[in-house]
């Protein structure tokens, strides 16, 4: 019977969930925040073979040096196994080195496309947005060419909308039948999306996002209610296991001790 | 046929044929440089990587001489471009950006860019997007002389509609591929740790696309947090990452990417950079006075970066340098005296 905590955040859920979802011994090419905090508590937990990659170009660090404050930054380089720069990072990718891309975004559909660039009519307001958001950066390149990616939202109905302002990182595209592969991409495409509250895939036949677990507290109908489009819910939707005491312990002590990504409020 | 917004692959080819490739002392004053090799209507290649090794120095001094019209060409950039666009929020008849080619325009953990939204939100400048893949793939592409390269990604994506770039149908697999435009900057700001005279750079930590940004560009101005002896550079050939036929100016600036990160040397300052940016939000939101008074203190106020640094509390410039966790290079250097 594992220890669970019962005093942890939404945030701290995101990010155990996140953990949980990453597999040892595989790469893992990193966006930056929630992200680089999952990877660590892999790291420290099940999954002490994991691979980091960071786009700015370390490939294989220790990430004991504190939690990076950017992709880019000098802790994302300690005891790095290569290192160069995005070119080298990117064609990683490409060639099929990375198995997970691990990255977020504004808004998502149900077929796992990502907008992280802006809000407004596009193209038309595409030069006077109602938002501006920040570019694509890597995230986009990551959705594209690692062999599954896993995304972490924040779960609102307005974030999780039928259709997307902009579609900056390729999911399923528009659902039919191989269109990642008709397009030109290589990597099969989204594999989770971890919210505040649930844990989804998508449907193998219609590529539209399914309800794996709903987080402690939520239930099938408050994870629907917050999701802007109809999810699919399949018979053995399940709750997803608490935290556990020793991960938040390492969460708050050792991970991300000064609360750069974990303790930021997320705007419900 | 597109149209080349800095120079076309043909016109770099022939001016970089033509360039003066002696090993020669390049040092000159970081406000010659800027005078020289800065001017209105360039396209400005920005190296660096968000707010790690940002050509911040330079910046501030293109700030100072103030330059129009520009084109910035960047992968992922916080402070430069944040910098740049404070100078035209603030007075746009001296500094300004016409254009951005890039993939990404914030500042990670510090938070999203205001200067990014108030220039697009009220249409001040011309947007082309691409992925941190695409602009490091367009800046190599020039630098290994061909007019465009492959990319895999980001096919299906709206990218697509707001940039230039081509999907075909690969001649050999029968499947899209994207083709994207080599970008030329007509210069490059780059700022590493260690520099000789002639122009080599050896970087600590990652390149990020440094090596290419600088091999891209008719002209690069480099700045170094240290200037070190030749002999010490061609100890470790293989380490030197720009080559100095590609450099035209070499500036010994300490700080010069401060408040960003300089691998082994100085951590990002948190504080200065939120005391920045939240100057900077505060325009966006309709109150120029705190960002006119970061620019009349900071850079206005100030002849170069020992002046800048000299503004600041000496342990704030100490802690970023006990915080920075990278592990010094031990190639037994000589700094030029």
């Amino acid at each position: 019977m594992a220890n669970y905590s019962e005093d942890f955040t939404p945030q701290e859920m995101i990010v155990v969930a996140g953990s949980r979802t990453l597999i040892d011994n595989k790469v893992v090419f990193a966006g930056t925040g929630l992200p680089m905090v999952a990877i660590t508590l892999a790291q420290l937990t099940h999954g002490p073979g994991i691979v980091p990659v960071f786009e700015a170009g370390a490939v294989g660090p220790e990430l004991s040096r504190g939690l990076p404050l950017s992709v880019g930054g000098s802790r994302t380089t300690y005891k790095a196994n290569y290192l160069l720069g995005l070119n080298s990072a990117f064609e990683l990718t490409q060639r099929g080195f990375c198995d997970f891309g691990f990255i977020g975004g504004a808004e998502i559909d149900p077929y796992g496309n990502l907008n992280s660039t802006m809000m407004g009519k596009f193209p038309e307001n595409y030069q006077k947005p109602k938002t501006r958001l920040p570019g694509s950066g890597g995230a986009s390149d990551m959705a594209c060419s690692c062999e599954r990616t896993i995304i972490i939202m924040v779960h609102e109905p307005r974030r999780f909308a039928e259709k997307i302002n902009y579609i900056t990182s390729p999911g399923y595209l528009d659902g039919s039948p191989n269109a990642r592969w008709r397009a030109g991409l290589v990597g099969q495409g989204p594999y989770r999306v971890i919210t505040t509250k649930a844990l989804m895939g998508f449907d193998d036949e219609t590529k539209r996002m399914k309800l794996i677990a709903t987080m402690p507290g939520e239930t099938v109908n408050s994870v629907q209610e917050a999701t802007g489009f109809k999810l699919i819910i399949p018979d053995d939707v399940y709750e997803f296991e608490p935290p556990t005491v020793e991960e938040v312990r390492l969460i708050r002590e050792v991970i991300d001790p000064q609360g750069y990504f974990v303790r930021k409020k997320i705007k419900e | 046929m597109i149209e080349w917004t800095g120079l076309s692959p043909d016109e770099a080819r022939q001016f970089l044929a033509n360039k003066d490739k002696s090993k020669r002392d390049k040092r000159m004053s970081l406000k010659e440089a800027v005078q020289k090799f800065v001017k209105d209507g360039d396209n400005v290649g920005i190296a660096g990587f968000v707010n790690a090794r940002q050509p911040v120095a330079i910046v501030h001094e293109i700030i100072r001489q103030g330059r129009k019209d520009l084109t910035l060409s960047f992968q992922s950039a916080g402070l430069a471009p944040e910098y740049l666009a404070g100078a035209m929020a603030l007075d746009e008849s001296k500094n300004s950006i016409k254009r951005m080619e890039f993939a990404y325009f914030a500042h990670e953990a510090f938070g999203i860019s205001p200067l990014l939204r108030y220039l697009a939100e009220n249409n001040k400048v011309e947007l082309e997007d691409w992925s941190n893949y695409n602009m490091s793939a367009r800046f190599k592409a020039a630098s290994i002389g061909l007019p465009f390269i492959p990319c895999r990604s980001p096919l299906g994506s709206d990218m697509l509609q707001t940039n230039r770039a081509k999907v075909i149908e690969c001649p050999f697999t029968g499947r899209p591929i994207m083709l994207l435009p080599a970008s030329h900057p007509n210069v490059a700001l780059v700022h590493v740790q260690e520099a000789d005279i002639y122009g080599n750079c050896r970087i600590q930590g990652p390149l990020f696309t440094c090596p290419e940004i600088a091999m891209a560009s008719a002209h690069t101005i480099v700045t170094c947090d240290r200037l070190i002896e030749h002999d010490d550079m061609t100890r470790y050939p293989n380490r030197v990452s720009i080559p100095f036929f590609s450099v035209d100016a070499v500036i010994e600036v300490p700080y010069g990417a401060y408040p960003g990160n300089s691998n082994g040397l100085y951590y990002f300052d948190e504080k200065h950079t939120a005391e920045f940016r939240g100057a900077c939000e505060k325009l966006r939101k309709g109150d120029p006075a705190p960002l006119q008074d970061y620019y009349d203190t900071y850079i206005f106020g100030v002849e170069n970066t020992t002046e800048f640094i000299n503004k600041l509390p000496l342990s704030q410039i100490q802690y970023i340098q006990k915080i920075e966790p990278g592990i010094r290079l031990d190639a037994g250097y000589t700094v030029l005296g």
